[in-house]
């Protein structure tokens, strides 16, 4: 019953930030200097008079307030229609449909990679028998945060596209080309995430109970798996959590850099040209993918970390 | 890092990769003749409303889709017949008469006829507020399309327009279908929504990502470069915007022309054995305009210190190649009506240290000039479509600093941008750069109602206080006006001289479009302005 609560409360809590980021990035865009229509027209491209300029504001906005707006932009996007982009002139909606595939598809393989890696670092600095390879491996987040994504995309392009020739970046199919960005894309983020992790590991290693296991003759291997990888991963939990969002809002570098359409790049070219239709729908978007992750993150961590399950009523239902 | 040498771990990559080799490229050798080619262009397509079509990327993609009534030979800049057998004009250029190729079809089958045409002209004449449809820049004094009969248009102006003929060749007039103009604006930025007459018929659109091209097999109503159906079936043009991966995916054979080849990366692909292309947009060139609204550069002899400071010659040499030709007018040297202003447009540092001596402008302890207090300190957006324009105005400011001038280059978002480069408080400075192949394109940049580079008072921006030039006005309306052709010639010429004379813009090198082939593509051609034209291109074997 109450973890029917939690979950209620949880969700409850979900919708409320969403309308929030909605309300704030309306208002904020409203009161950007400038708007979409100006951009547009006053491209020197078309070399249109102010008179012309003006004329096109007030076909595009008509004369409605604000508050009016809204409303009617709300009631419109419940109905699924997020309007025109002024810019591309294209439906919000095709262009969404276009790049959040593309966004999902790097972002779900990048992050599997990305936890790939931490395991693989977490388990080669605690495992390995020598201590300088150790120690190899404990260095590994440090570097990889060093590294800019802007070069490494660069170079994994260079080398293994161009110089190997191992895979094409351009005029490949969806899941061909999301192998080499999400390669690029995982590194930063598994480098904070490892990086926790091994803090964490080390912690726990000189929690008492974990003394007590090792004194009873249990191996090194089965220590670390059964017992302090269970009781580390928490934190990082909730860091992967926060750089799924990260992933879902855009990887505008990334998607610049290896030319794909993904909601990066449509959040870039929509702040350039103010194309207020498409900032709203992708920041609710964004909003969206923070709100189910961390929803998610806070639904699983109880039943991974037993020691978290006697709060927040989850007591009760642990057992079956 | 050191590898042992004959480990396990070394055969298994290579394994891997002579797989995934043997997968990824399935018989690329065998038949090249028609395999589809791929065209990478660093930005997205936009609203490809014709007269949209000044954008590189739409024009890219409206040159392929879209015919238009006559053709400007690149050469020779005369214009000649292509959708229009044979046209005439009245006395005073007030009424133009078209006679249109009989047989010629949009890509749904539908008729393009005289009705069609008008319609064309009619809405990017006097353009379509219900649905959203701006004006054509390069139409002026439009008044009503007439139909005579299915082949024959008559076009009426308000005032004599000599410059309609050549904006019957321009990309921003090519025809489209009646029911594409049915459509409303904000629905033709769906590339697959344009319908034309062209060689090529869009068969995919992936927003931001890719157009699909394929080829019309009935096309037969070509210019008479190039009067048959398209030699290739399929094009494809995907956006990469990042420089490095479209030059590294041409050279390593996952493309097969590239546009926007930074001068840096030119001798890399040169050296490799690949083809440069280099047409030029033959318009005003990429310089420097003033905004004599700015007190700081309303005095003449700022003006003409800063052109005599800037030494031109070193920012091509240094940043650019063989490509891009030292300005020597404001207008480029292929452009109609050019004259050669190169001993007005001398570098010479100590003339330019006179003026600003005699102009008030003294120089302070850090070596910058003052005048009562001030220092000479001038703003500049750069200007992203022009290539290297960052690196070029950082050249440009360590000139002027040993003037004893600071510039002042700043960035922002399109629209922040937009709304400073009205302001000339903020920006006393501007890049300009028009491409157009017509004496008018003079009067695009300058006249106050067109882009007003300048920035007028009753032009685009309302924040000038007091700046007009009566005389270039009249000038520039004459050129746009006149229809005796050497006389609007001549009219060019004393517009370039007055321009150079009163210092309004610092000319600096005749922008080229650059493209890349690969050793075995031939066929590329380009437009009067630079667009690429896919039609003849084709791969030929090794």
């Amino acid at each position: 019953m109450s973890s029917f609560r939690h979950v209620c409360i949880q969700l409850i809590r979900a919708l409320l930030i969403l309308w929030g980021a909605f309300t704030v990035t309306f208002f904020l865009l409203q009161m950007m200097p400038g708007d979409a229509v100006m951009v547009r027209f006053m491209d020197p491209e078309l070399g249109l008079s102010p008179e012309q300029i003006e004329a096109m504001r007030v076909l595009y906005s008509g004369s409605s307030s604000p508050v009016f707006q809204y409303f009617h932009t709300i009631l419109r996007m419940l109905h699924g229609d997020f309007g025109y982009s002024v810019q591309l002139g294209v439906p919000v909606r095709t262009l969404i449909e276009a790049a959040l595939p593309v966004t999902l598809r790097l972002a779900v393989v990048g992050f599997i990679l990305s936890l790939v890696w931490t395991l693989l670092i977490a388990i080669g600095a605690s495992l390995l028998p020598a201590r300088p390879l150790r120690q190899i491996f404990q260095a590994i987040p440090g570097f990889w945060s060093a590294i800019p994504l802007y070069w490494s995309g660069i170079f994994i392009i260079q080398v293994l596209s161009f110089k190997l020739r191992l895979l094409p970046v351009v005029g490949v199919g969806p899941w061909e080309g999301t192998i080499l960005p999400a390669l690029a894309v995982s590194l930063p983020i598994a480098a904070p995430q490892a990086k926790l992790l091994l803090q964490q590991i080390e912690e726990t290693e000189r929690l008492p109970f974990v003394m007590a296991i090792r004194t009873k003759g249990a191996s090194q291997r089965s220590v670390f798996f059964r017992h302090i990888l269970p009781n580390s991963v928490t934190p990082c939990l909730t860091m992967a959590g926060i750089s799924f969002g990260e992933l879902i809002a855009g990887a505008i570098v990334t998607e610049t850099i290896f030319g794909l359409n993904g909601l990066g790049r449509l959040t870039r070219d929509a702040v350039s040209g103010q194309d207020v239709a498409v900032l709203q729908a992708v920041v609710m978007i964004g909003a969206t993918g923070f709100v189910a992750a961390n929803l998610v993150v806070d639904l699983l961590i109880p039943l991974i970390n037993p020691s978290l399950r006697s709060s927040a009523g989850w007591k009760e239902t642990s057992g079956s | 890092m050191p590898v042992p040498a004959a480990s396990p771990l070394r055969s298994l990559p290579a394994g891997l990769f002579a797989l995934i080799c043997a997968l990824s490229m399935p018989g690329a050798e065998g038949h090249s003749q028609n395999r589809t080619i791929t065209y990478l262009d660093p930005q997205e397509h936009t609203n490809l409303y014709p007269p949209a079509g000044g954008f590189y990327p739409n024009g890219g993609i409206l040159s392929q889709i879209t015919d238009r009534l006559t053709w400007q030979d690149p050469t020779t800049l005369e214009i000649r017949p292509w959708l229009a057998t044979d046209w005439s004009m009245n006395e005073d250029d007030t009424e133009y008469t078209f006679h249109i190729r009989p047989g010629v079809t949009f890509s749904d089958g539908s008729p393009l006829d005289a009705r069609a045409v008008a319609q064309n002209y009619q809405t990017y004449g006097k353009g379509n507020p219900a649905l959203h449809f701006p004006v054509s820049e390069a139409i002026s004094n439009f008044d009503r399309a007439e139909v005579i009969d299915p082949l024959t248009v008559r076009f009426h102006f308000t005032h004599p327009a000599p410059g309609f003929l050549q904006a019957t060749s321009v990309l921003g007039s090519g025809i489209v279908s009646p029911g594409t103009l049915q459509r409303s604006f904000d629905e033709l930025g769906t590339a697959t929504n344009i319908i034309g007459s062209g060689p090529f018929v869009v068969s995919a659109d992936i927003p931001g990502k890719e157009v699909d091209l394929s080829a019309r097999k009935d096309y037969n109503w070509g210019p008479e470069n190039r009067p048959a159906r398209a030699k290739t079936d399929q094009i494809k043009i995907l956006v990469v915007p990042e420089d490095s991966i479209r030059v590294g995916a041409l050279l390593a054979g996952q493309a097969d022309i590239i546009r926007q080849v930074e001068a840096y990366d030119e001798e890399q692909i040169r050296h490799a054995g690949y083809s440069l292309h280099a047409p030029s947009t033959r318009g005003v060139n990429t310089g420097i305009a003033f905004r004599p609204d700015n007190p700081l550069v309303a005095d003449i002899r700022v003006r003409k210190a800063l052109l005599h400071g800037t030494d031109r010659q070193e920012i091509v040499t240094v940043l650019y190649s063989e490509n891009y030709p030292l300005a020597r007018s404001v207008l480029s040297s292929k452009a109609a009506g050019f004259v050669d202003l190169s001993e007005k447009l001398k570098f010479d540092p100590v003339l330019a240290g006179q003026l600003l001596d005699s102009a008030g402008w003294r120089r302070g302890e850090n070596g910058l000039r003052y005048k009562d207090g001030h220092p000479l300190r001038l703003g500049i957006h750069i200007s992203l479509p022009h290539p290297q324009n960052k690196t070029m105005l950082e050249l440009v400011a360590q000139q002027w600093r040993r003037l004893g001038v600071e510039l002042d280059i700043m960035s922002g978002s399109a629209a922040g941008v937009l709304l400073d480069n009205l302001d000339p408080q903020r920006t006393p400075l501007t890049v300009s750069e028009v491409g157009r192949a017509d004496p008018d394109v003079l009067k695009s940049e300058f006249f106050p109602k067109n882009r007003d580079a300048l920035l007028q008072k009753g032009g685009q921006s309302n924040k000038v206080q007091h700046f007009q030039d009566e005389t270039l006005n009249a000038m520039l309306l004459d050129i746009a006006s006149r229809t005796d052709r050497a006389e609007r010639l001549k009219q060019v010429v004393a517009v370039q001289e007055y321009l150079i004379d009163k210092a309004y813009d610092i000319p600096l090198f005749e922008e080229p479009q650059v493209y890349a082939t690969s050793p075995n593509l031939t066929g590329l051609g380009f437009e009067a302005v630079g667009r690429p034209v896919f039609q003849n291109v084709e791969l030929n074997r090794p």
